[in-house]
């Protein structure tokens, strides 16, 4: 090699590794990142404290890779190279080909199931709630697109049953168990479920809806009924946040039901009521777009439709409640929503309080297997 | 600190380099004593303590050989005091609490345990700074004079903590006068940027199999799962073990040191003999002429020898970490090459060459099992599903998933771990070359700049060591 050919090599290298320390030091840090949907590790201040323990360091690292010029670009890079290598997922997150409107691809994460143990435990939770109240309990798991899409699956990719942990789950479970997974199961193919979010979309809700209304004994409306208005198509989720695979195409959102005029929602965001509504448009313009429904998670919120005759109903839940709790205003006096991660009392005695006719517990299969706050069913 | 980090590459050596490269000549070793600290104070800045005072005790130790030369007992007095201390310090940091938990197991007898943080490294320095009083002793290196060119030997930071093993003397004249070249620094970069691909794009990458595998109850793997997961192991240990040695050697030559060999295509060996000739080599010449050697190698008859092995072969398994699964590896190779010496290597001869390739790596892939689980139950397991003895079946279909998701990176490193893609390089024409060369270093900057970014798994092994 000439001389010449090892200047350019050294130039190269120094180049490259100057260049990006340079403008890591001038470009501005940003303290969150759309993209990832995650608050990003700002320049740690240095304290001897912080040095001795270690924390420094460790932020410090954090801080230079989640700080690095065009992360984003990277990421995507990185995903990229994973699929020319042949593979199918990055990070836990299926890539997943499909033609289904608006989708080209659905980004499934994998699910593993929880140990036994993890379901006997909260369904004994459940139990005490079932045997502790008069009124009517029911328990609903709402299974994933890893289960109802799972044919979209790469051959054989590795993927838990959430069908199996229902079944489990139900057997076990003392109060009236309702069928979310029959309802979606024979309506897969539709739009059921975001292609870059793990929620269920307003369609995947209203079937959702259907096997609520027959397992509590009310009469769902067909869809007909309702009018669609598509509030944004440009809504990319939590699987498109985690997985780098960013050239996908974005969901659409739905709402299926408009809040009545005899409607009012309180949300107690922070313990203290605040006048709520079904929808928060404000997050139409952020990234997290499926808060919009009910404005995100919160540890209660109660709505009041003024059907005086009608039951109350209390529902403890995940986030997927958030876009199926809309269609049940027309069978309900009130709809009480608890989130048991972030509200913790007594439920029974909630439930004397608030005059509570029905309880309905609803989880989606991935968050019953791994949040560790549903022993609270109990107390 | 890591080299295979975004700080390692985008600030600390940066940084480093025009530090180095700004000051004036004479005071490239005190800057580079002083950066090493850094470099090893990032982890557990308590233990620049400890490695402080590792160097002052063997400068001293070298210059009272080095004075008392002409008395050989004094001299020997203080070769002795030097390696008991570092011998005591190496055990109490790596073993005390292994021993205390297996004498507590005894009856009556309850020793506490410490829990203290390994101070990183510090197999490699230990064994390092052990040696130069000894070589002085021997006559085989010049006494170092200055506390600052010590220093900067004992804490240098591209070996510092993963190897290869420097012995004072292979350094000695660099650390008095380094000659800096364009030729000598491009081929550091080259050299830097091969460990780096190896470590980041392939090591962790397959890595991940592995881990799937590993982390599997012994009833669910089949296999062909377990033999993935193993070969993946073998792989993952080799890219990132040697990716390191790679990269230590790179970056000694950017600052003008030139250290030894480490890693020679060990996977194509023929016998495991010659693959200890070619794994790690550092660390077996270290064991040759410190331990089998002075104990009388292989002059004093079949029996001494087996001896002496079985002693060296204890010992290099349990350098690789305070678990008695690393004795009985070391233990696993003692029997190999003694069955070996005693006539396997003749019969070897004798059949074909693919044959005794495939024992080679098989017996090398086998012993990684040992090696890499934490305890004799998980090894027994592991072996089990091996051999069909777990009852997981032969394979499932997440196997041939990860089969084909893993596929490529398999190919690659299989021919990887050959001198091909070396030999085909060497034949490159000039011109081709000069357009080659810098074109791969790119893509191999941008691709593992890509994936440290996004790091989910970025794995040091060797904190064990």
């Amino acid at each position: 090699m000439s001389k010449n050919s090892h200047r350019v090599q050294i130039v190269l290298f120094l180049v490259f590794i100057g260049a990006f320390f340079l403008l890591h030091l001038c470009l501005p840090d940003r303290s969150f990142s759309e993209r990832e949907n995650r608050v990003m590790q700002e320049a740690p201040r240095f304290t001897f404290s912080e040095l001795f323990s270690g924390r420094f360091m460790t932020k410090f690292e954090k801080y230079m890779s989640d700080q690095f010029p065009a992360r984003d670009a990277w990421t995507t890079l990185k995903a990229r190279a994973e699929v020319t290598q042949g593979k199918q997922e990055n990070k836990n997150v299926y890539l997943c080909p499909v033609e289904r409107e608006p989708l080209e691809y659905m980004l499934i994460e994998r699910f593993d199931a929880p140990e036994d143990s993890v379901i006997e435990k909260n369904i004994s939770a459940l139990n005490t709630l079932c045997e502790a109240t008069d009124g009517e309990v029911y328990f609903a798991l709402i299974p994933g697109a890893g289960e109802i899409c799972k044919d979209l699956l790469p051959d054989d990719a590795p993927m838990d049953s959430q069908r199996a942990v229902i079944e489990k789950a139900y057997a076990l479970s003392e109060a009236k168990n309702v069928d979310v997974f029959g309802a979606l199961d024979a309506h897969d193919g539709e739009y059921l479920f975001y292609g870059t979010d793990h929620h269920w979309t307003s369609r995947g809700a209203y079937y959702g809806y259907t096997a609520f209304a027959q397992a509590m004994g009310f009469e769902s409306r067909p869809i007909s009924d309702f009018e669609v208005e598509t509030v944004t198509t440009e809504f990319y989720g939590t699987t498109y946040s985690s997985s780098g695979f960013s050239w996908v195409q974005p969901d659409h959102i739905e709402r299926w039901v408009q809040q009545g005029e005899n409607v009012t929602i309180t949300n107690y965001p922070a313990g203290s009521p605040v006048e709520a509504s079904l929808y928060d448009d404000s997050f139409l313009a952020k990234k997290d777009k499926y808060a919009s429904f009910l404005g995100g998670n919160t540890p209660q919120l109660v709505a009041e439709t003024g059907l005086a005759d009608k039951p109350k109903l209390l529902i403890v839940r995940d986030s997927y409640m958030d876009s199926a709790m809309p269609f049940l205003l027309e069978d309900y006096s009130e709809i009480h929503m608890i989130d048991l991660r972030y509200f913790r009392t007594s439920l029974r005695e909630y439930i004397a309080e608030n005059e509570i006719d029905q309880v309905l517990v609803c989880y989606s299969v991935a968050n019953f297997s791994t949040d560790t706050n549903l022993f609270l069913l109990g107390l | 600190m890591v080299f295979s980090s975004i700080l390692f590459l985008f600030a600390y050596l940066p940084i480093v380099l025009a530090l180095y490269y700004i000051v004036p000549a004479r005071w490239r070793n005190l800057c580079l004593f002083v950066v090493n600290l850094v470099f090893y104070g990032w982890g557990e800045p308590v233990y620049i303590l400890l490695m402080l005072f590792s160097i002052t005790v063997n400068y001293f130790a070298g210059r009272l050989i080095s004075k008392h030369r002409a008395e050989d007992k004094k001299a020997r007095g203080v070769l002795v005091a030097n390696t008991v201390i570092n011998l005591a310090m190496l055990v109490f940091f790596k073993y005390y609490d292994l021993f205390a938990g297996t004498i507590s197991l005894i009856p009556g007898v309850n020793l506490p345990t410490l829990g203290l943080e390994l101070p990183i490294g510090i197999s490699f320095y230990t064994f390092q700074t052990m040696s130069y009083p000894i070589d002085v002793y021997r006559g085989e290196a010049d006494v170092q004079k200055s506390y600052i060119s010590f220093g900067t030997f004992v804490a240098l930071f591209p070996q510092l903590i993963a190897g290869p093993i420097v012995r004072y003397k292979d350094v000695a004249n660099q650390l008095n006068f380094r000659a800096n070249s364009v030729e000598q620094f491009s081929s550091g970069v080259r050299r830097f940027l091969v460990g780096l691909a190896k470590k980041v794009l392939i090591a962790n990458n397959i890595g991940v199999l592995w881990d799937t595998y590993s982390a599997m109850p012994a009833g669910e793997l089949t296999v062909l799962g377990a033999w993935l997961g193993i070969v993946a192991f073998s792989l993952q240990i080799y890219f990132d073990f040697s990716g390191y040695s790679d990269m230590a050697i790179g970056l000694g030559r950017m600052l003008g040191f030139e250290f030894l060999e480490n890693f020679n295509y060990p996977y194509i060996s023929q016998s495991v003999t010659e693959f200890w000739r070619r794994w790690h080599i550092s660390l077996g010449t270290w064991f040759r002429d410190y331990v089998y050697i002075p104990l009388g190698g292989n002059r004093r008859g079949l029996g001494r020898q087996f001896f002496n092995i079985l002693v060296v072969w204890a010992l290099t398994g349990f350098w690789h970490g305070a678990n008695w699964t690393f004795l009985m590896w070391g233990l696993y190779y003692a029997l190999f090459l003694m069955i070996e010496k005693a006539f396997l290597l003749k019969w070897l001869k004798k059949i074909p060459r693919f044959i005794r390739h495939i024992y080679a790596v098989v017996v090398a892939v086998c012993g990684w099992v040992l090696f890499q689980l934490d305890s004799v139950r998980q090894v027994g397991a592991y072996y089990k599903a091996m051999f069909g003895g777990a009852g997981g079946g032969l394979w499932n279909r997440a196997d041939l998933y990860r089969l084909g998701s893993f596929a490529v990176i398999f190919i690659v490193a299989i021919l990887a771990s050959t001198p091909l893609g070396k030999k085909l390089y060497d034949r490159l024409p000039k011109r081709a070359a000069a357009i080659v060369t810098p074109v791969l270093m790119v893509l191999v900057l941008v691709v593992c700049t890509a994936y440290l970014v996004d790091a989910t798994y970025n794995p040091f092994l060797y904190f064990r060591f």
